[in-house]
């Protein structure tokens, strides 16, 4: 399980140097104003607006190609269907094969929907540190215990990643694999779910005892809460070195929002 | 079971979000009434990890392989943190394999946590029924009903959400047909998700009993 959005945070473009706030609002904004286009004359522009993003964000192109990989081949198999069979009007066809208007026109929109919303996602999340961003949401609202959550989470998925995938390549090493196929169907799929059903369990068990470690550790550095504490107000978000003047950032915000703002109204007076 | 980024009107993107957050207030509501909620957030941090570890493994169904979503064991190890945590998990599993979407997180999250927190109901329901029955039976009943609870519910949502939002013209009879097609199809997997929660429960409370002693909704 490979985590690694923190590869490129150390870049240095007007993407990384924005306001990690200002970020996240604007770029939430905007995936959101590309989730309402609905006019297929839109797309060249959001299309562009995206990759412009991209480029000035100076991510490489093959971190992109790599995180769209798994999610594009899911993409692929409802874009393939949706000509083939939504739709009345018929603008090719080869036997019982028949390409429609509507089916092909509405895979374009999910396509470049998709594409669009998932690369801004991607600069979102990879032009700054995981923990910087986290800070960023809890100053604009997020709840204490679902930031405490998400960092914890986060620190411990790849661990316990990377502690199954052993604990699997043991499994198969006794012998998983050679024997289950000797067994006939119900007994074998009995077996099989019992045997991941004890390795998953094991996990549980291992990362509950953990958690005890950890919890104690934490309350010996300080980790004790009121109970006004889930009440408590959002922390100011610190000014962070190297980033651009509040002023720039503002500014950019506002040149997304009106960005945003373009292409909602755009859709609006198109359909 | 996700839906992915694309795919979805933005106002359903909107309206998953504000469902989802109602439930986050409400379940972390409930999560701070309780007498020392820090105590518990390393607990279902782990636990969280381990579940959205879990998941990602192929389990051989002959002759194919399938990924388990495990929301009804996760509603009942975790019980009211099951929500927070497959928001979580949902936002990793959208950043890191590009499974479901930034947008589609607030309907995903409902998709998946609402039928988890059902489930956590349903497991909670072994304590009453162990006046009537054996205990490790009332379990294996509570915890089966809560595996299989959970995958049914997210199908049923599922199928709803694209019966209602897929406007591109398809043939109805054929439409109907094939989504009912899809449900039918998820009833061995129901099966399958409730063996799994059920044997996964009983070698928990077996190995390390306190486990389960937190999930209570």
């Amino acid at each position: 399980m490979n985590l690694d959005l923190e590869a490129y945070v150390h870049l240095n473009s007007p993407l990384h140097r924005w306001e990690p706030r200002y970020k996240l609002m604007g770029l939430f904004t905007l995936c959101f104003a590309f989730a309402l286009v609905e006019d297929l004359r839109l797309l060249p522009a959001m299309v562009g607006v995206t990759a412009l993003l991209y480029g000035v964000s100076q991510l490489p192109l093959s971190f992109l190609l790599s995180r769209i990989c798994y999610p594009g081949w899911f993409i692929l198999g409802v874009v393939l269907l949706l000509p083939l069979l939504s739709g009345d009007t018929v603008i090719w066809q080869w036997g019982a094969l028949a390409l429609r208007q509507e089916g092909s026109m509405a895979a374009i929109l999910i396509v470049c929907r998709f594409f669009s919303i998932f690369t801004l996602g991607l600069v979102l999340l990879a032009t700054s540190p995981f923990l910087i961003t986290v800070k960023a949401m809890r100053s604009l609202g997020l709840p204490a215990i679902l930031a405490d959550m998400m960092l914890l989470t986060y620190r411990y998925l790849q661990d316990l990643g990377a502690t199954l995938i052993t604990m699997k390549r043991a499994m198969n090493l006794r012998g998983f694999q050679r024997r289950h196929r000797q067994l006939s169907l119900v007994p074998a799929i009995q077996r099989d779910l019992g045997l991941f059903a004890s390795l998953i369990g094991t996990l549980l068990v291992r990362s509950y005892e953990q958690s005890e470690r950890i919890y104690k550790a934490m309350c010996l550095r300080g980790y004790r809460r009121s109970r006004a504490w889930g009440r408590s107000p959002s922390p100011a978000f610190p000014r962070q070195r190297g980033g651009s003047s509040p002023a720039w950032s503002l500014g950019a915000l506002g040149f997304v929002i009106l960005i945003s703002a373009a292409f909602v109204t755009l859709d609006v007076l198109l359909t | 079971m996700h839906i992915s980024d694309g795919l979805l009107p933005a106002k359903v993107c909107i309206g998953g979000y504000a469902i989802a957050g109602f439930l986050t207030w409400y379940t972390l509501r409930q999560i701070d009434r309780q007498p020392n909620p820090t105590e518990n957030i390393p607990k279902a941090s782990l636990l969280t990890a381990a579940f959205f570890a879990a998941s990602s493994l192929r389990i051989p169904i002959p002759p194919t392989s399938v990924h388990l979503i495990l929301n009804g064991a996760l509603g009942a190890v975790l019980g009211w943190y099951a929500f927070p945590a497959i928001l979580i998990g949902l936002f990793f599993q959208a950043l890191v394999v590009g499974h479901g979407g930034l947008t589609t997180l607030g309907v995903n999250a409902v998709l998946i946590g609402l039928p988890a927190l059902l489930a956590a109901a349903v497991f909670q329901l072994r304590g009453p029924l162990s006046k009537w029955l054996e205990a490790s039976l009332a379990t294996t009943i509570c915890a089966f009903a809560a595996g299989a609870t959970g995958l049914g519910l997210s199908a049923l949502l599922f199928f709803g959400i694209v019966v209602i939002t897929i406007p591109s013209g398809f043939d109805t009879p054929t439409e109907t047909a094939a989504l009912s097609g899809l449900l039918l199809a998820h009833l061995p997997l129901m099966m399958i998700e409730g063996l799994f929660t059920t044997l996964l429960i009983l070698f928990v409370q077996k190995v390390k009993p306190e486990v389960l002693s937190r999930g209570k909704a």
